[in-house]
């Protein structure tokens, strides 16, 4: 039959004319609708192109989630005194960002380490962060994360619900429940219920400086009441992190100093604005201040680190990505095995399908057309492939957490813990860069193997294949 | 001895067939490199913490901890299936630098050395006082001083190579731990009075377990000090004691003998000052007691495996295609061969004694490989560093040594094991097919 239709389409169309594109889509769903191994190679380019996908998509999403986090938890740049050092006059310095053509909004931090204590036997290690609630919030993401106060309106406060002049305080929801074994999900109402209003104490401490240079480490008690319950949905940061008033913190710490003792500047920049060259404008501004306003010797100025919040998380970034990088080579080393698999299918179609292209040779097509028939045919198997993978790719990543959630429920098998991968839910937007080149790459995989079987029918000779025997 | 025949036949003269070995050899190749050093890095951190915790463990999550640990310990002496017992105090303190404003957060692990150096291996890991471990707390440079020892990233830089620089002696300094001493109902004790112990203690070793959150934020001091920091009150309390096993003594039996004594104990003391602190008390064993760190990297080796199914797939597939082509061309070899007498069976188990020996060959060539690149992965990783400043794993970041690279038989065999049934899996349907063939429709002559 097909012997016949060739005949009859080299008879109408002539194959002087051999670049005849009609005839490569009969032949190409030809082959398609009666070759249907060819669907396996179609099957075996989509699931490598999914799981490329996949992988791709969760490790860039994770980064991207990384990075978020920083810049949600303490903004685009932060100016950070030397360790152990701090600097006075930050409202002054606020004001100066904020006048800046750069900076949206400034507001600084009080940091250091300490312990709470929480209830009966519950004693941890924390970050302790003092802060103005308002200006705070707009510079990061903190009313977003607290859990009484989101969806209130106006500015977040310490103000303890009830309990007028008392000093309150954010915790981290870490630090006052466990998370549920099954679903890893905090019941933050009843943490809400349960703790806002209690009474929590920090210690801390500094260092009592002597005149010949040494210190005694001073401890210092920092009592406070829970106001409100942060969950950021980052792990570390709401196991560990604990924020009070600046100024309470500044009292109990420096109790002697009239000034406003700060460790660091947390800024947000105004929309489209480079963050390099904001950084690079905030230094100038900064060495101004510490010299004019702090007296700064140049060694100070200069050590004051002002990085932005990606700058920040470098380190780790470069390792997450070479991890990426390894397990998408190891995952492409395999997907290779697919340009076998379309080789072997389009091999064995041209074994068989001698005939018909002696046929076709013989009616005036030249290699190349005959060529391009088979290997048009692999690019279609390629397009075919790579785009129901990526829609398997797509699907599987938007609802990676469902179908873990699915994983949990049927098999107990609870694959994705924020103590241990820092988030509460698996990051799941398509990487749409990384996809295009995934497709891109199979396509070319699909014609690669497709190249020698279709060289191999260009060699065909018709005089060879048809005569009788 | 005609379808070993047919085989050697098939696999010189159809070059097809190749490909398919190529396709096994890769896949085999890559699952073993992968598994080898996965499975390699959770069994060492497995055992770092074996190490660390020793067999088995009596102790609470509680900071609160709990009473009349030396009467259990005298118990468990007396026993002849325990070698050691340490009793330990764990909580948390603020670590201060004399002359340094840092301050950081802490655990303490308050010990008796000599006694945790006979449950764990304390004193392999200790540096200046190696293999001395009634020492550990006596300072080289001044031994009256009270000794702590630090986790050794607390004390030193780790190298991007994972080496330390390490100094002849240790350096001599002060360091003032601060904590919240509980009393046995769990509130601070000395309230109004400050609420809070400090002690000063000065550097004399560091402790080097390999386990990154150990290395990193665990200081350990001698167990009275530990006390007097951390428990309040008239009974002296410990968190944990740990128990090292005789060696002839099975660790589920060890642990379920220990907990036997333990609750027999319990019930002994439940009605005594501060007794009701024992109902808080789990006998585990090391892999139980560490489950929280344990557990997420056994998970990763499962995820992975479930992700390598679907390598299984693809040489399924290749496989699949190929003796699709082979049946294809041989269809009258195959009609020959049923017209002499072959029976189906025996055309099935020659397709699918084909698909065992390209399972078998391309396993062997992808195990072989597998096993000369691990061998020099460490040597290759080096080179990568040197010349292109690459490394797979940053030793300042990963609390890693060198890669493992030891394949582990059972690995092994698992990984050749599914290459082979793959192989199988894929013959399948091709072998059932050739069996169906119909020697008078493959054998008749075409029109004249």
């Amino acid at each position: 039959m097909l012997k016949i239709e060739a005949q009859s389409w080299c008879d109408k169309s002539g194959w002087r004319d051999s670049g005849s594109l009609m005839l490569k889509l009969f032949f190409w769903l030809r082959y398609l609708c009666k070759r249907r191994i060819v669907f396996l190679s179609v099957a075996a380019v989509a699931l490598s192109v999914s799981l490329l996908i996949v992988v791709a998509s969760l490790f860039t999403g994770f980064i991207a989630a990384f990075e978020r986090s920083a810049v949600d938890a303490i903004g685009d740049i932060i100016l950070a005194a030397p360790s152990g050092v701090t600097f006075d006059k930050y409202p002054e310095l606020v004001k100066r960002l904020e006048q800046t053509n750069i900076v949206e909004a400034a507001t600084a931090t009080l940091s250091c380490e300490g312990l709470l204590h929480v209830g009966k036997g519950n004693v941890r290690g924390v970050t302790v962060w003092g802060i103005e609630p308002g200006p705070r919030a707009r510079v990061t993401k903190l009313k977003d994360a607290l859990i009484r106060q989101k969806q209130m309106p106006g500015e977040p406060s310490f103000e303890v619900p009830g309990m007028p002049g008392k000093v309150g305080g954010f915790v981290g929801i870490g630090m006052v429940a466990d998370p549920n074994e099954r679903t890893d999900e905090y019941d933050q109402k009843a943490a809400l219920e349960s703790m806002v209003g209690q009474q929590v104490l920090v210690t801390t401490g500094t260092m009592s400086q002597f005149l010949d240079g040494a210190g005694e480490p001073k401890r210092v008690l920092v009592p406070f009441s829970i106001s409100d319950i942060v969950f950021t949905g980052v792990y570390q940061l709401d196991e560990s992190l604990v924020y009070v008033p600046i100024k309470t913190l500044q009292e109990a710490l420096y109790p002697d100093e009239k000034g406003s003792p700060a460790t660091s500047v947390n800024i947000r920049l105004r929309p489209s604005v480079d963050p390099e060259m904001a950084v690079v404008q905030i230094r100038g501004l900064w060495r101004v201040f510490a010299e004019e306003e702090l007296g700064w010797t140049t060694y100070l100025t200069g050590a004051t680190r002002i990085q932005t919040a990606q700058e920040m998380q470098h380190q780790y970034v470069v390792e997450i990505r070479k991890q990426m990088g390894v397990l998408l080579l190891v995952f492409g080393v395999i997907s290779f095995s697919v340009v076998v698999l379309v080789f072997c299918i389009f091999y064995m179609i041209v074994r068989l399908k001698r005939k018909d292209v002696a046929i076709m040779k013989s009616c005036g097509a030249s290699s190349a057309a005959v060529a391009w028939i088979f290997l048009g045919f692999g690019i279609t198997v390629g397009i075919m492939g790579a785009g129901l993978g990526a829609v398997l790719g797509y699907l599987i990543t938007v609802n990676i957490n469902t179908i873990e959630g699915w994983i949990r429920a049927t098999f107990g098998l609870k694959l994705w813990q924020s103590s241990v991968y820092m988030f509460a839910r698996i990051p799941n937007v398509v990487d749409w860069e990384w996809a295009l080149i995934l497709v891109g790459l199979s396509i070319a995989a699909a014609a690669t193997g497709a190249l020698m079987p279709a060289a191999l029918a260009a060699r065909t000779r018709p005089v060879e294949v048809l005569r009788y025997e | 001895m005609y379808k070993l025949t047919l085989i050697i036949r098939y696999l010189l003269k159809r070059r097809i067939t190749h490909f398919a070995i190529l396709a096994v050899a890769l896949c085999v190749f890559i699952v073993v490199v992968v598994m080898t050093i996965m499975t390699g890095l959770v069994e060492d951190f497995k055992q770092k913490n074996h190490r660390f915790v020793g067999d088995c463990v009596v102790g609470t999550d509680s900071l609160v901890g709990f009473p009349y640990y030396e009467e259990f310990m005298g118990i468990l002496k007396g026993t002849n299936f325990v070698e050691a017992v340490s009793p330990a105090v764990k909580s948390y303190g603020l670590l201060s630098v004399r002359g340094d404003n840092v301050r950081r957060g802490v655990e303490i692990l308050g010990i008796d050395p000599v006694l945790h150096a006979r449950t764990t291996d304390f004193a392999q890991t200790l540096h200046y006082r190696a293999g001395q471990p009634d020492k550990a707390f006596l300072p080289i440079y001044d031994p009256n001083a009270l000794g702590c020892v630090l986790g050794i990233d607390l004390a030193l830089m780790r190298s991007a190579q994972g080496s330390y620089v390490y100094d002849d002696t240790p350096m001599e300094v002060a360091i003032t731990l601060t904590c919240f001493p509980l009393t046995a109902k769990g509130a601070p004790a000395k309230v109004g009075a400050g609420l809070v112990e400090t002690q000063h203690f000065y550097y004399s070793d560091h402790a080097h377990t390999g386990i990154a959150h150990v290395d990193g934020s665990c200081v350990y001091i001698p167990l009275e000090q530990a006390q007097k920091l951390c428990m309040a009150g008239t009974l002296q309390r410990v968190n944990a004691m740990h128990i090292k096993l005789c060696p002839d003594v099975g660790l589920n039996l060890g642990r379920a003998k220990v907990a036997a004594l333990w609750q027999e104990f319990k019930r002994t003391k439940a009605d005594t000052q501060d007794g009701y602190l024992l109902d808080a008390v789990l006998v585990q064993d090391w892999k139980e007691y560490r489950r929280a760190y344990i557990a997420p990297m056994e998970k990763e080796q499962v995820l992975l495996s479930l992700m390598f199914i679907l390598v299984g797939i693809t040489t399924v597939f290749i496989v699949f295609v190929v003796f699709y082509m082979i049946v294809s061309h041989k269809r009258k070899d195959i009609g020959v061969l049923k017209s002499v007498g072959t029976s189906n069976i025996s055309i099935v188990a020659l397709f699918s004694g084909f698909a065992f020996v390209i399972g078998c060959l391309g396993s062997g060539v992808g195990a072989l490989a597998a096993w000369l690149f691990l061998s020099r992965i460490n040597w290759v990783e080096g080179q990568l560093f040197e010349k292109f400043g690459f490394q797979l794993w940053d030793r300042s970041i990963y609390a890693i040594g060198d890669i493992p690279n030891h394949v582990e038989f059972h690995v092994l065999a698992t990984i050749v094991g599914c290459a082979i049934v793959s192989c199988l899996i894929g013959a399948l349907f091709p072998a059932y097919s050739a069996a169906r063939l119909r020697p008078v429709e493959t054998l008749h002559a075409g029109p004249v």
